[in-house]
């Protein structure tokens, strides 16, 4: 019956939770053997595809006559770019996703192992550092001087990652050079603005003072004024003007991540997931989805997932945006932190957790912002959990996992192009922030800043993994080799996001192979 | 007109040419800008439009249109001469339009506002996708004031001169379309909107609209989508074209309609679909459109439903008539402002129905002693937020009506009804249990469009009652032993049973507050009661002293407070008392009997007559009915959102011998809005002359400082380099800038240079100045050295004064005119000399809120009755011959009463003014006033912000009140109404002697507020047309009571409102009031808003008031400041502080970061933050203590909590906490 063809693809595919591109559909009913292609296109598909596209259908069946039982094709985020299998992740709320082992344990790597709830757990085989939580060593004062140092401290540690690629000199003393010099010059980006004709006029700032540099329209680095935030560090060569007032870039460096980063590995085949914005407390929260996915890490499948990082809005909070009471399942701070709590108590307790703030928690909105106070600890006490500053790093087994709330997103996507930064891939905003070695850069705009007495914001080392949330989207892939996360939320579309039209990931669970820093999404929605 | 009207008109324009005399003349010797008055006079719109347009012709061909048609079909006649050319000297067919358009914006706002100059930017032709052109029309923010309808047909007008002159429809790009729909939507965020549009309805306008609607930015915030369009120079929101497509083309497409189906030469077929809201095509929206028409179906089926069942009750409705609540008001609470009732809320104000001489055009009546019992926060001229029927209203004092009822700490519950004593038992006062009557006039619901809300059951209503009854209502107002309006209880009883009418409203109580079984518990408790000789020998209108005594119960003492009748709670002794308690007796169904010895009852009324020394006679009271013989529909009775049986109401009618209706079925929330106002206009700084003086003088702009001032030691001191315009001598070309020849004293002209080839230039007709060549504008500003210290000399010289003459004389910074032409230094010595200052265009100002009157009284103004004669007034409002202080008279419409600051100011200016004639122009002084008395009769100008217009006005008086009183129509001549608006008055010859155009500011909005054109005489039909909806009668019908019991639409009610005499011969007078008031000026003179010192103690004031009022949930006050102030204050000085700017101390340089240098990179001096801890926690424990002590929410609470651990963390060392004691011990 032809006509059911299409219809029975459809919804065994389904059943194995992919979705499906009609076209490819269309092909898969059109072979020779539909039953016997379909099952070869779901073997090779990668494995954190979510819909089953023409190429891969296309790709599948040439291949079919030369090599009939060949094992998947490639697995694991692509380097440097978004992960290619997963489409825009703004429709997938509601699509199936690939739930690798759920089914019929058909999935890929785990071996199967005994009980459901016992994971393979040797607490000697588990390490777990933390570095740069800067809870209870809140120093600062609100002082003008505070703020001083802070930037002086992020001039002085980012600049030092550029001072050995340039010949720099001092603001000051650049002005004092012949005209025509070949000059060099780290500093603070201080005011980027266009000029009449259509030029880009950079100032750049030092401990010495201010100098502007000019990048002309028809130059290549042009392109790169677009990325640029008030704020953060820059390296930039050029010649001087001839009555020494002006300098025109020839090149421009940022701190990056050097592209010869190789990342740490586990030493065994051991996982962590990576989840952020629950928002306990929220009519919106998804406690369905939360108990699936607490039941999940019961499951054998989930046995080699040994640590729980959060990223941020553990609860909705109260007085976050005005009115919003009326939109609170528990009205009162206390009870949903004791809420989140007794959700917390339903993930395994032989499971690692790390946790930070967020926006909607509370402490204080600044960034850093510190890690919970003791009131709080102590009602959040399920598996005594670490909770540490926003940001911190944690090391798991040697990988280390740089966690931020990522408020600073929003400004990095409103401010930089599209194409550049979007909602609908929160991971390549991230790649900006790595870029710039800077989780907050700019100064003054939506991201708040508590001067400490150094830069908290700075990430002086290269992190293996970066974690953020915050902007309810899924998007991971990989930046100079370092893996950047943006988890999804467990929290509805509020009403908030329809009105801007924001499609929230809700209900996903990102799992990091720490030994091989492959990620798998489950989904819980 | 009538002959009295003419020459009352004829006599200010005959004082008006005076003065325009003397100004001419001093104005042709002395350096102003302009040898000549800058204000023209207009004596009608036609005048005005051409005035405020600059558009010769306009006026005449006005006039001959407005005979014969409406304003807006003759915008629209206007329109095809400007097309043809027979108006205006337009080459351009974008100046046709413009000119087109300009006009009908004037028209239609009756040339007051400065919408048609402000408001549209400019017209210009651009070129389609398809090479055809289109017109673009660019408005600017001003153009508000112009209100929805001119905007819309602003539109209207430009598309049909369009059509006329040949230019094609505009076509919008897509893009351009969805740029229009978020930049609408972010104006709405941003700014707010009357109006917004969803987002389909934007475009769907923007798709059809046959012009391009463009306009300056006027926010920061810019769109996020369909930025950098190609036609639109900018991405933040454009706000006058949102306004004028969201408040005028969505909001106002019917009235648009009206006009296009008569052109033949355009066609918006597209508004009936806006009209319909069918604007959806697609076919997912056509689904949309069916769930309506659905709903629409299935609430028309409800009410089916509803129908036949409200036909079956209809004898019988299922509870009393109310008005919903409105919460509106209290939004935004501010701390400080109190709250005097909440929606609807029992004890709150109640609405009485009525016009005092005081009253109408958006204000509150109001009890003066209510004024002082709410702690002075009210005050005449005060406004208030209210719940209905506007959004806010000015308050008045009106004694006429009932005041508030309190409760004493000694037990004693009584009304208030005189303002002194309320002053005296101010302290004594433990709750305000009702804060007395609240009167709004007709016209007040015919202006909101606001359904009638039942009226309070008062004397007016009642004496109409008992004619419709069959009484000889004129017998017993002429009986001079019996006072109808407050009679004794005896009479009132009397005549409800002996005519069967309601009873009297003096003796009804707010039966419906109470609950049916709390009512049934009172009348067994009065039962109970027993009448007693109170033995102080008052008679309290019982025709004997005796008083009524119940047992001390705490629910019957509640019923009583709650029905609001006054008694004595007398705790201690066990017993309540009350004094006029016959008709209270029988409303709850008892009947006193009176027992002799022989326990023989007699009638209650024989005693009166035929009182018997008897012993000992007692009296008993009897209940005649019991608890059962309540119907159930009495014991049920209430409104479906209460309990059953909590309005008491039916069970008296049932149980009383006479009908009792409802006392105060309607309550209106408000609170207080902003204070009264009456100060002088001065700019911040205060400044004496428009003569820059830079940097020199200091921050305090101290000319005599910039007359020493040397940068450094070379420099010769007083010589400082300024941006002045540059002006030549015709005869002599001595360049200068002055407006006098310094060689030969020859008026100078401005001498205008091309700024890329330095050519000399000549303004072309329109008054530009290009150069041809460069194809730049050109300008005759330059930088140049002035030196201030040889000006201030010889000016000082020539007006022959010394510097001690003032103690500061303040100059301007720089001055931000087109030309840049100073004012003579000589002014500004004469204005320090008698303290006051100069507004942005030359003149003196006082500020006074608006209050409307019709009716004065020589008394009340400080006058008597011989200046009354003098100014024409020759009879009272009853046309008796005026010969004492207290006879009322009908206010002229132009006359108005100044506040005793205003007074004050304008003798002032009115020594200034002879000075400046003496010393400086050399002429005659003109005023020359020895006291106040003298200012009446003089003119001055009435001059609203936001207008181009000022009108004239004459003094007739003083008050003590801090407000300008005047005639409606003269406020309305502004444009102003009276919710708490306030303007400004100048003295006449000040505004013609220093009023310049060519000080105004070249930015956006500088010609507003400035007085462009004076009108001499008002003509009613050509004013704010919302003066026109006063009522002017002295009685409302019992039908009008009747219809707001209905909840009847106003419109449906027949009350003579001022628009019915329009056009006729009684146009300027007729005012009659309903209530008269003792003074205009009682109650407090200043709210105590203005009198207590710090926001702490005006917040504490607030709460202490909340507790105080029975209408006001102190607890909601508390959780609303905290909410709607510390909070936002909090948040947003966190927020603030964690991305500040800092700011050299130095020299005032911001830097939007902390410079890494530390100091500041322009002068080296020290940096610091702008927003400091200080101003971040100011308030944080205030909140906690007030959140505590009111008993707020837990998540207020808990938000402060979380706000005081941030503000921890980030203002203090986590390793330097201050520690407890124990950390020592």
């Amino acid at each position: 019956m032809p006509l059911e063809a299409p219809a029975r693809i459809v919804s065994e595919l389904t059943s194995r939770g992919y979705n499906a591109e009609r076209e490819a559909v269309t092909k898969l009913a059109s072979a020779e053997n539909p039953q016997a292609a379909l099952e070869r296109v779901v073997n090779e598909l990668p494995e954190d595809a979510l819909v089953v596209r023409t190429d891969h259908v296309d790709a599948t069946l040439s291949r079919a006559d030369a090599t009939p039982d060949s094992p998947g094709g490639s697995t694991g985020p692509d380097a440097d770019s978004a992960p290619g299998s997963r489409t825009d992740p703004s429709v997938s709320t509601g699509d199936a996703v690939p739930d690798p082992t759920a089914a019929d344990g058909d999935g890929p790597v785990e071996t199967k192992g005994g009980g459901a709830a016992d994971r393979s757990v040797d607490p000697e085989l588990r390490s777990l550092e933390i570095a740069g939580d800067m809870t209870g060593q809140s120093t600062g004062t609100g002082e003008y001087e505070d703020f001083v140092a802070v930037f002086r401290d992020r001039l002085e540690r980012l600049g030092s990652k550029l001072r050995g690629r340039v010949n720099h000199r001092p603001a000051s003393a650049i002005q004092d050079m012949p005209g025509g010099s070949d000059v060099a010059m780290v500093g603070l980006v201080n005011d980027i603005r266009s000029t009449a004709s259509g030029h880009w006029l950079i100032e750049l700032e030092d401990a010495t003072g201010t100098f502007p540099w000019l990048v002309m329209k028809d130059r290549e680095y042009v392109d790169l004024v677009d990325e640029l935030l008030c704020d953060e560090v820059l390296a930039m060569e050029g010649t001087l003007a001839d009555d020494s007032g002006i300098a025109f870039v020839d090149s421009m460096y940022f701190p990056d991540i050097p592209r010869t980063h190789e990342p740490s590995t586990a030493d065994r085949h051991v996982q962590a997931a990576l989840i952020s914005d629950v928002h306990v407390g929220s009519d919106e929260f998804m406690e369905g989805a939360w108990n699936r996915f607490a039941d999940w890490l019961h499951t054998e499948q989930a046995q080699h997932v040994e640590y729980l990082l959060i990223g941020g809005d553990m609860v909705e909070g109260v007085g976050v945006y005005p009115d919003q009471d009326e939109e609170l399942e528990i009205v009162d701070i206390y009870e949903q932190y004791e809420a989140f709590n007794e959700h917390l108590k339903k993930v395994p307790d032989d499971i690692e957790i790390v946790m930070i703030p967020g926006n909607h928690d509370a402490v204080r909105l600044a960034e850093p912002q510190p890690g919970f106070d003791e009131e709080l600890r102590e009602i959040m006490s399920a598996h005594d959990p670490q909770i540490v500053s926003n940001p911190s790093t944690v090391t798991l087994e040697g990988v280390s996992v740089l966690m931020y709330h990522g408020v600073s997103l929003d400004e990095v996507i409103a401010e930089l192009p599209e194409e550049k930064a979007s909602y609908d891939d929160p991971h390549k905003a991230m790649y900006q922030l790595l870029k710039k070695r800077h989780v907050a850069p700019q100064f003054g705009g939506h991201t708040r800043l508590a001067p400490e007495e150094q830069d908290y914001l700075v990430m002086e080392e290269v992190p293996d993994i970066f974690h953020t949330g915050h902007v309810h989207k899924l998007g991971f892939g990989k930046y100079h080799n370092v893996l950047a996360i943006n988890s999804g939320c467990w929290q509805a579309q509020t009403d908030f996001q329809k009105s801007v039209n924001i499609d929230p990931d809700a209900g996903y669970a990102p799992i990091v192979d720490l030994d091989t820093l492959d990620v798998t999404v489950q989904k819980f929605s | 007109m009538r002959e009295v009207d003419e020459r009352y008109f004829e006599r200010l324009e005959s004082r008006l040419d005076e003065a325009f005399d003397v100004a001419k003349r001093a104005k042709e010797r002395g350096a102003d800008p302009k040898p000549e008055v800058e204000i023209p006079t207009a004596r009608d719109m036609a005048d005005r439009v051409e005035n405020i347009l600059g558009i010769d012709g306009v006026a005449e061909r006005v006039r001959e249109l407005e005979g014969e048609m409406s304003r807006e079909e003759a915008a629209l006649e206007l329109a095809e001469d400007f097309a043809e050319g027979r108006v205006g000297d337009y080459e351009s067919r974008a100046g046709k339009v413009e000119g087109a358009v300009r006009t009908a914006v004037a028209l239609l706002t009756e040339g007051v506002v400065a919408a048609p100059i402000e408001g549209i930017d400019k017209v210009e032709i651009l070129e389609n996708d398809d090479g055809t052109e289109f017109v673009n029309v660019y408005y600017a923010g001003p153009i508000r004031s112009a209100g929805g309808t001119a905007q819309a047909l602003s539109v209207l007008v430009a598309d049909y001169t369009r059509a006329l002159v040949g230019i094609e429809q505009f076509n919008a790009r897509d893009e351009e379309i969805e740029r229009y729909a978020e930049e609408i939507a972010l104006y709405d965020k941003e700014t707010g909107l009357q109006y917004t549009p969803k987002d389909k309805e934007t475009k769907f306008i923007a798709k059809h609209m046959p012009i391009m609607l463009d306009g300056e930015a006027t926010g920061d915030e810019e769109v996020s989508g369909f930025r950098d369009l190609e036609r639109v120079d900018t991405n933040s929101a454009r706000g006058g074209m949102c306004l004028v497509m969201a408040e005028g083309i969505a909001l106002k497409a019917p009235k648009i309609q009206r006009y296009t189906r008569n052109l033949d030469e355009i066609d918006w077929p597209w508004l009936q679909d806006l009209i319909d809201g069918t604007y959806y095509d697609d076919a997912a929206d056509e689904g949309d459109g069916e769930d309506d028409a659905d709903e629409d179906e299935a609430a028309d089926d409800e009410s089916e439903g509803e129908d036949p069942a409200d036909g079956d009750d209809a004898d019988e409705p299922q509870g009393p008539p109310r008005v919903d609540e409105s919460t509106k008001f209290l939004r935004d609470l501010i701390a400080g402002r109190p709250v005097f009732s909440h929606p609807c809320a029992e004890g709150g104000f109640r609405l009485r129905y009525g016009r005092a001489r005081n009253h109408g055009f958006a204000t509150a009546g109001v009890h003066p002693a209510a004024m002082h019992l709410v702690d002075d926060f009210l005050a005449t001229g005060t406004q208030i937020k209210t719940e209905r029927p506007g959004k806010a209203a000015g308050v008045v004092p009106v004694d006429s009506i009932e005041g508030p009822t309190v409760k004493l700490a000694n037990g004693d519950v009584r009304r208030i009804d005189d303002p002194e004593d309320a002053l005296e038992i101010r302290n004594g006062v433990e709750k305000i249990l009702d804060l007395g009557e609240y009167l709004v006039n007709y016209g007040e619901f015919v202006e909101n469009n606001h359904p009638l809300a039942p009226a309070s059951y008062t004397y007016e209503w009642w004496v109409q009652d008992l004619a419709a009854a069959g009484a000889d209502v004129q017998a017993l107002e002429d009986d001079p032993r019996i006072d109808l309006e407050f009679p004794d209880p005896e009479e009132a009883v009397e005549w409800a049973i002996e005519y069967d009418a309601p009873l009297h409203p003096e003796f009804t109580y707010l039966w419906h507050d109470i609950s049916v079984d709390a009512f049934c518990d009172l009348a067994a408790a009065v039962a109970d009661g027993r009448i007693e000789q109170d033995g102080d020998g008052s008679v309290n209108g019982n025709g004997d002293d005796s008083i009524l005594v119940l047992e001390h119960d705490d629910a019957v003492a509640d019923a009583l407070e709650t029905i609001v009748i006054e008694h004595r709670q007398r705790d201690g002794e066990d017993r309540i008392e009350v004094d006029d308690w016959r008709p209270f007796v029988r409303t709850v169904g008892c009947e006193p009997r009176k027992t002799v010895a022989d326990g023989a009852a007699l009638e209650p009324d024989a005693d009166r007559d035929g009182r018997t020394e008897e012993a000992e006679p007692s009296i008993e009271l009897e209940r005649t009915w019991s608890d059962e013989d309540l119907s159930d529909r009495a014991r049920n009775w209430g409104r479906e959102d209460e309990p059953d049986g909590a309005n008491a109401i039916e069970a008296v009618n049932e149980v009383a011998p006479f009908q009792v209706r409802e006392r105060a079925p309607t309550r209106i929330g408000n609170r207080m809005g902003r204070p009264e106002k009456s100060e002088s206009r001065d700019l911040s700084p205060p400044v004496h002359t428009l003569f820059p003086i830079g940097e020199a003088g200091g921050a305090q702009r101290n000319v005599a400082d910039a007359a020493k001032h040397a940068e450094t030691m070379s420099d010769t001191p007083g010589v400082v380099e300024l941006q002045v315009g540059r002006q030549r001598c015709p005869d002599c070309t001595t360049e200068t800038f002055k407006n006098r020849c310094p060689e030969c004293d020859a008026r100078t002209e401005p001498d205008y240079r091309c700024p890329d080839c330095d050519e000399s230039l000549e303004p072309d007709d329109a008054g530009r100045v290009e150069c041809d060549r460069c194809e730049r504008e050109g300008t005759c500003v330059e930088v140049r050295e002035i030196d201030v210290n040889d000006e201030f000399r010889s000016a000082l010289e020539s007006v022959g004064e010394r510097e001690n003459a003032f103690e500061i004389l303040k100059g301007v910074k720089g001055l931000s005119s087109t030309n840049k032409i100073p004012e003579p230094i000589e002014k500004g010595i004469l204005r320090a000399k008698h303290d006051v200052s100069a507004f942005k265009d030359g003149t003196v100002r006082y500020d006074m809120t608006d209050l409307p009157v019709t009716s004065v009284r020589a008394s009340e103004l400080d006058i008597d009755v011989g200046q009354l004669q003098a100014l024409g007034y020759e009879e009272d409002i009853h046309g008796e011959p005026l010969t004492h202080e207290d006879q009322l008279v009908e206010l002229k419409v132009q006359d108005i009463v100044l506040s005793n600051g205003a007074a004050e100011h304008m003798l002032q200016t009115a020594d200034f003014i002879d000075d400046l004639l003496e010393q400086y122009y050399g002429l005659e002084p003109f005023y020359e006033f020895e006291d106040r008395q003298e200012l009446v009769g003089e003119l001055v100008f009435g001059m609203a912000p936001h207008t181009s217009a000022a009108t004239v006005g004459r003094v007739i008086g003083f008050t003590s009140a801090a407000v300008g009183y005047a005639h409606p129509y003269f406020h309305a001549a502004k444009r102003r109404n009276c919710d708490g608006d306030e303007d400004c008055v100048m003295l006449l010859l000040d505004g013609l002697l220093n009023f310049s155009k060519s000080f105004l500011p070249d930015q956006r909005g500088g010609k507003m507020d400035a007085p462009l054109v004076m009108s001499s005489r008002i003509d009613p039909s050509e004013i704010d047309d919302e003066a026109h909806n006063m009522d002017v009668v002295s009685q409302y019908p019992r039908e009008f009571f009747l219809a707001t019991r209905e909840q009847a639409d106003p419109e449906d009610v027949d009350v003579e409102i001022a628009e019915d005499t329009l056009g006729t011969d009684t146009e300027y007078t007729g005012f009659e009031h309903t209530h008269d008031t003792t003074d205009i000026a009682m109650g407090p003179d200043l709210s105590a808003y203005k009198t207590l010192g710090s926001m702490m103690d005006k917040m504490d004031a607030q709460l202490e008031l909340s507790r105080k009022l029975e209408a006001v949930d102190e607890t909601d006050v508390a959780e609303r400041v905290i909410e709607y102030h510390f909070l936002p204050d909090l948040i947003g000085n966190l927020r603030a502080f964690s991305r500040q700017e800092t700011r050299c101390l130095d020299c005032g340089e911001k830097f939007r970061r902390m410079p890494l240098t530390g100091d500041c990179r322009e002068c080296g001096g020290r940096v610091n933050l702008t927003v400091h801890k200080g101003s971040v926690n100011k308030y944080m424990q205030t909140a906690i203590q007030v959140a505590d002590e009111y008993d707020c929410r837990d998540y207020t609470k808990q938000r402060l909590e979380v706000l005081e651990r941030s503000l921890e963390s980030i203002f203090e060392n986590d390793k330097n906490k201050q520690s407890g004691i124990e950390d020592f011990m």
